[in-house]
């Protein structure tokens, strides 16, 4: 079986036009995501990470440069590239079961296997017992649990997470963190996760690369040689989180 | 005693469930109170003749004359006839409401087709319309179900295109992840989200439906409940006038609550705030 799911974007750029004035919201951003990779985007607000997600995912086709997957230019949206937004976005009038099968409308399965899968990701989450709740009888951990999983259930080559935790409270953040590195070494799908969580970045990726705003870019790129479960408490994880702060700007004020 | 003593008070223990789901325990049946208060002061008023009698019977003369025009007159003929014409008008305009605003709320073309045109027709109030659909379809019932489907139709129409355009643009981006066709982005996804909205249109057009049939039926024809309130006015029988008062609320109530049963079920995934 041939490995799917790489990744490659080629001098992508952005720009919005907003009263005549033209503003670069990323620049020539290149990057390669390897099948069975976890990539983390970190960056400050507006450095353009979520609308690189909106690309790659394919909401929005006007952009220059190019993005292949599987070495194919994406067109549109696709069951190929999955996503998982900060906001759970659930649908409240359906189920969790239903949610999650909303996914695989368009899956060419029949009836069975598509139960059978909706229900093979509850369990993958953790949510086995909720299948008939609705969105508003569940935490927000659980509703972002169930967000991976219906952005995982039509078997995604990539998974695009958009600050998926960055809503939830710190412990169910951690726990989370640890839920995702299992779900995605159980798959072994391409992620790409974007955050402002440094220390998220850097607990789950194998790369770690630093985007910074006006013009938004990838200034730095990290490969992360760590082995896992890594120790947030560590040195050489502090040393990281040091240097990628700096790269982010965190200490121009403090330097200044 | 030497040295330092340390004293820790231990906080009540709070029953956190109990907090949460405690509600104040107010029986629903208080809601009679008032009306039971309403009746007590119309039993004084009319037998210490603070009104004429001729203005404000006693209760008891009132069901009397319930009786009488049950038996003895044709008031269930008049009510069924008032009933089926607000049934009738309230299913056109409703489906009518929902099918065109549905219409106007997926294309922006129908919308700027049908706007002008029925924002004008909207401003004119369907008392205005009467005397000249009378004209052309005669005192028959007919005429009115045309007023009552006019009243049904716009609420209904207004607030079923404006849940259509108030779908969050979240909702439409999660379509288009999931790679919806045009179908079953509506069926799934406009259709629920714009389902609340649509409901209260609904709501509001049966409540109006009702009040305007007994307009209509008042101003123009010889039949249902509206004429009869017209007539027991005309003929001074104040207690059939109350009769119809009651009945015509009560129906109302009923109506009311009636629409909220169905609105229950679709809406069971929305859980709003109930009040304390």
């Amino acid at each position: 079986m041939t490995e799917q799911g790489s990744l490659r974007l080629r001098h992508v750029g952005k720009q919005y036009q907003v009263k005549g004035r033209i503003f670069d919201v990323l620049h020539d951003v290149t990057l390669d995501a390897e099948p069975g990779s976890f990539i983390s985007l970190v960056g400050s607000s507006g450095c353009g990470k979520s609308t690189l997600l909106r690309l790659i995912v394919g909401l929005d086709p006007t952009y220059d440069g190019r993005i292949l997957l599987d070495g194919e230019p994406i067109r549109g949206t696709s069951l190929r590239r999955g996503i998982v937004f900060q906001d759970h976005r659930l649908l409240p009038w359906l189920t969790l079961s239903e949610n999650i099968g909303l996914s695989l409308a368009n899956v060419d399965w029949p009836q069975q296997r598509k139960r059978d899968a909706v229900r093979e990701h509850i369990e993958l989450v953790g949510l086995t017992g909720f299948e008939q709740a609705y969105p508003y009888q569940l935490s927000g951990g659980m509703a972002q649990r169930a967000a991976i999983a219906r952005g995982l259930v039509s078997e995604p080559e990539i998974l695009l997470l958009d600050e998926p935790l960055g809503a939830l409270d710190a412990l169910t953040r951690i726990r989370l963190q640890d839920e995702l590195l299992r779900i995605w070494q159980a798959r072994r799908v391409t992620m790409i996760l974007v955050t402002h969580d440094v220390e998220e970045a850097i607990y789950l990726g194998d790369r770690v690369l630093v985007m910074q705003p006006h013009p938004g870019r990838i200034t730095r790129e990290i490969v992360l040689a760590l082995p896992r479960p890594r120790d947030r408490a560590s040195q050489r994880f502090n040393e990281i989180r040091q240097q990628i702060l700096r790269d982010m700007g965190a200490f121009g004020a403090l330097a200044a | 005693m030497d040295g330092m003593t340390t004293l820790t008070v231990a906080a009540p223990p709070v029953d956190v469930q109990q907090l949460l789901t405690e509600k104040p325990r107010v029986p629903i049946s208080v809601g009679v109170l008032l009306p039971l208060a309403i009746l007590g002061l119309w039993e004084l008023a009319s037998h210490l003749r603070w009104v004429k009698p001729v203005f404000l019977p006693t209760p008891e003369k009132t069901v009397l004359a319930f009786f009488t025009m049950l038996t003895k007159q044709d008031f269930l003929l008049d009510f069924l006839a008032s009933i089926e014409i607000v049934l009738q008008g309230f299913i056109y305009g409703a489906g009518l409401g929902i099918l065109l605003g549905g219409a106007a709320g997926l294309s922006r073309t129908t919308q700027r087709i049908l706007g002008p045109t029925l924002d004008s027709i909207r401003q004119i109030p369907a008392i205005a319309w009467l005397p000249l659909i009378v004209l052309w379809l005669g005192i028959g019932p007919l005429a009115k179900v045309v007023i009552i489907t006019k009243v049904v139709f716009f609420p209904v129409f207004l607030n079923t295109l404006q849940g259509i355009r108030g779908v969050p643009k979240d909702y439409i981006d999660l379509a288009q992840v999931l790679t919806l066709r045009r179908w079953q982005f509506i069926r799934r996804i406009i259709i629920p989200a714009a389902t609340p909205s649509i409901l209260v249109g609904v709501r509001y057009g049966a409540g109006m439906a009702w009040a305007m049939v007994v307009v209509a039926e008042g101003l123009s024809g010889m039949q249902g409940i509206g004429y009869l309130v017209f007539r027991a006015q005309a003929l001074l029988l104040t207690d059939q006038l109350l009769v119809c008062m009651v009945v015509i609320g009560l129906v109302g109530f009923i109506i009311d609550r009636g629409v909220l049963l169905p609105e229950r079920y679709l809406l069971r995934w929305k859980q709003g705030f109930e009040g304390t």
